[in-house]
């Protein structure tokens, strides 16, 4: 599948809106959010020394795939994407800090390779907790919360037009790639003035799309802002209280995951 | 470029987030007051054109390899610095929440690194001044190189800043900058030819389609020429001199982990029982030069794999039962 296809599918398959009878949905896209970011930042607070701390960490993304009825398997395998530029920042750690962790068989373990490991896991923790969060509110919910946060509603418009036209745009790309394609015989890179070409003949269909949208939007009503999506999930009472246990419950286990110590169940009674 | 959480830690993004939430203010009420009444709708459209843009690579030249650009300096050209600015930001978003380009709280630090370098610093101080009020093709090519290498490499500073300071890469400041802004040279070079280009196809078919500070009421570009020179050296002596102290008054790596080392050796059996427990492991175990630091390590990873399956195995039976 090429780059443009998987990309579409991603959008579809967010489209069609995976997780919409979870616990986590029905408690509102805010409460996610914040959710998300708190365990964020208790999970980067965790020093990079601390690898087990960071394994326990990964009970967020578990457990609420699970609520979620989203595979964490596929889950834990896209987080793998995210490996590269993390890759090549941390594999300097094993290189220049030598000093000896713990042995594996007689052979030494060095600090490095733990801050390496424990780098990686952040990142692909970090990918797994936002890739869990659009799944289970969708990109649409995620801007009305942006919203009601009192994000500048100029820059939601944005967010909303980009995200609906980047399908658009790519379905029109696709169709420019395979015609090129189909004229390449087999020649798969594009040289850069042809790119050039392929690129500004996009750039001219377009803004001749944005003019067209632009007619449109004025013929609706358009005075500048987007309207937004409402959450019906998110009014009333309950809807309040159910947020405010959603956070709450999720800041506690954040909590114990961070300060317990979980390490000595297995430091001084099982190994030493 | 884009930063992954992984590399920074909570301080660092927390300062990013909100320098960059400051310039998202400051980029929408300048886009609000805008006197083109489609500017809304054309940086919407042209962001994803962007975005669409970077799913096809093109050759590198000499080197058998393809690369895509990132499109910063691109959009300042259609739609000037603050609207582009707005239209990377919101694709950086995208990027990050839907194909997981980037940490979400690393969102503030990635569009401080790509999006204010090259709409907020390159275009209005590097390619506006060398592209010149009616610019040729040649003039547009080299604004584009120009503006395309400063916005990368100013870019990998900051990088190489902010990871530096979040204090996860053990390679000295001095080793990890040359190593960043060397391969962003080369990178900054391809953005800014990719960039030339298309700015150059647009030139010769719809020339009025490119952006010029007039139409804003901004500041003609000729007057800004040496002001921004003197602006980026100022710029460069200050980071440059702020990033060399940082190099010369932190340990190096190895003297980094020895302090570290040092911090963390108090594992002592806490009971006569888990210094019971303790010997016999270590008489019966297979490998019995496993420490605590592995165990912990082996005990937290056995737990989550448990986590896992058991939380399998309750969606997969609660899927089961919904379809009944």
């Amino acid at each position: 599948m090429s780059k443009i296809d998987s990309t579409l599918a991603t959008l579809h398959a967010l489209d069609r809106g995976e997780a919409q009878s979870c616990p986590s949905y029905a408690s509102g896209a805010a409460a996610c959010l914040l959710a998300t970011l708190v365990y964020l930042a208790v999970m980067l607070s965790v020093p990079l020394q601390q690898l087990s701390r960071l394994v326990w960490m990964a009970a967020y993304p578990i457990v609420w795939s699970s609520l979620a009825g989203v595979g964490y398997g596929r889950l834990f395998v896209q987080s793998l994407y995210a490996l590269p530029f993390i890759v090549f920042v941390g594999i300097f750690n094993p290189v220049f800090d030598t000093a000896p962790a713990f042995s594996l068989g007689g052979v030494v373990v060095s600090q490095g390779w733990v801050s390496f490991l424990s780098i990686l896991l952040r990142g692909m923790l970090s990918v797994q907790a936002v890739l869990l969060l659009l799944r289970v509110c969708g990109f649409a919910r995620i801007c009305h919360t942006l919203r009601s946060w009192h994000v500048p509603a100029v820059f939601v418009a944005q967010l909303m037009l980009v995200y609906r036209y980047l399908g658009v745009l790519l379905e029109e790309l696709r169709t420019m790639s395979r015609a090129r394609m189909a004229r390449a015989y087999g020649q798969r890179h594009l040289s850069l003035s042809l790119w050039g070409a392929m690129a500004g003949q996009l750039f001219l269909r377009s803004v001749e799309r944005a003019g067209r949208v632009h007619r449109a939007m004025l013929a609706r009503g358009f005075n500048g802002t987007m309207p937004c999506y409402v959450d019906a999930a998110g009014a009333g009472p309950d809807a309040t209280a159910g947020r405010a246990v959603w956070v709450a419950g999720w800041a506690a286990v954040f909590g114990v995951l961070r300060f317990a110590p979980l390490d000595s169940l297995f430091r001084y009674n099982i190994i030493s | 470029m884009h930063m992954s959480d992984g590399l920074i830690s909570t301080p660092v993004a927390a300062v990013a987030a909100a320098g960059a939430a400051v310039l998202i203010a400051v980029a929408a009420a300048k886009v609000k007051k805008s006197t083109r009444s489609d500017l809304v709708p054309l940086t919407g459209v042209l962001g994803a054109f962007v975005f669409a843009a970077q799913m096809v690579n093109f050759a590198i030249p000499g080197t058998g390899s393809s690369g895509h650009i990132i499109g910063g300096v691109l959009l300042a050209a259609f739609l000037g610095p603050w609207a582009a600015f707005l239209a990377l930001t919101a694709v950086l978003v995208i990027q990050c929440l839907v194909f997981a380009d980037g940490g979400l709280l690393a969102l503030g630090c990635n569009i401080l690194n790509m999006a204010a370098t090259s709409c907020l610093v390159a275009y209005p101080l590097v390619f506006r001044p060398v592209a010149g009020r009616s610019p040729s093709a040649p003039r547009i090519m080299a604004a584009s190189v120009a503006a395309c290498v400063v916005a990368l490499e100013l870019g990998a500073l900051l990088v190489s800043a902010e990871t530096e300071l979040s204090g996860v890469t053990a390679l000295s400041t001095a080793r990890f900058l040359m190593l960043m802004t060397v391969i962003h040279l080369a990178i900054g070079m391809c953005e800014g030819l990719a960039t030339g280009v298309v700015l150059g196809f647009v030139h010769r078919t719809r020339p009025a389609l490119l952006y010029t500070a007039t139409e804003e009421g901004e500041e003609p570009a000729r007057k800004v020429h040496w002001r921004a020179v003197a602006v980026i050296a100022l710029a460069a002596i200050v980071v440059g001199g702020g990033l060399s102290l940082a190099a010369s008054s932190s340990p190096d790596g190895l003297e980094w982990s020895i302090e570290k080392i040092t911090g963390s050796t108090e594992v002592v059996p806490q009971s006569a029982v888990a210094a019971a427990a303790g010997s016999l492991q270590e008489a019966t175990a297979a490998m019995p030069d496993y420490n605590s630091t592995l165990a912990g390590i082996i005990g937290a990873a056995m737990v989550m794999l448990t986590l896992w399956g058991v939380c399998a195995m309750i969606s997969t039976r609660s899927r089961k039962v919904k379809q009944m």
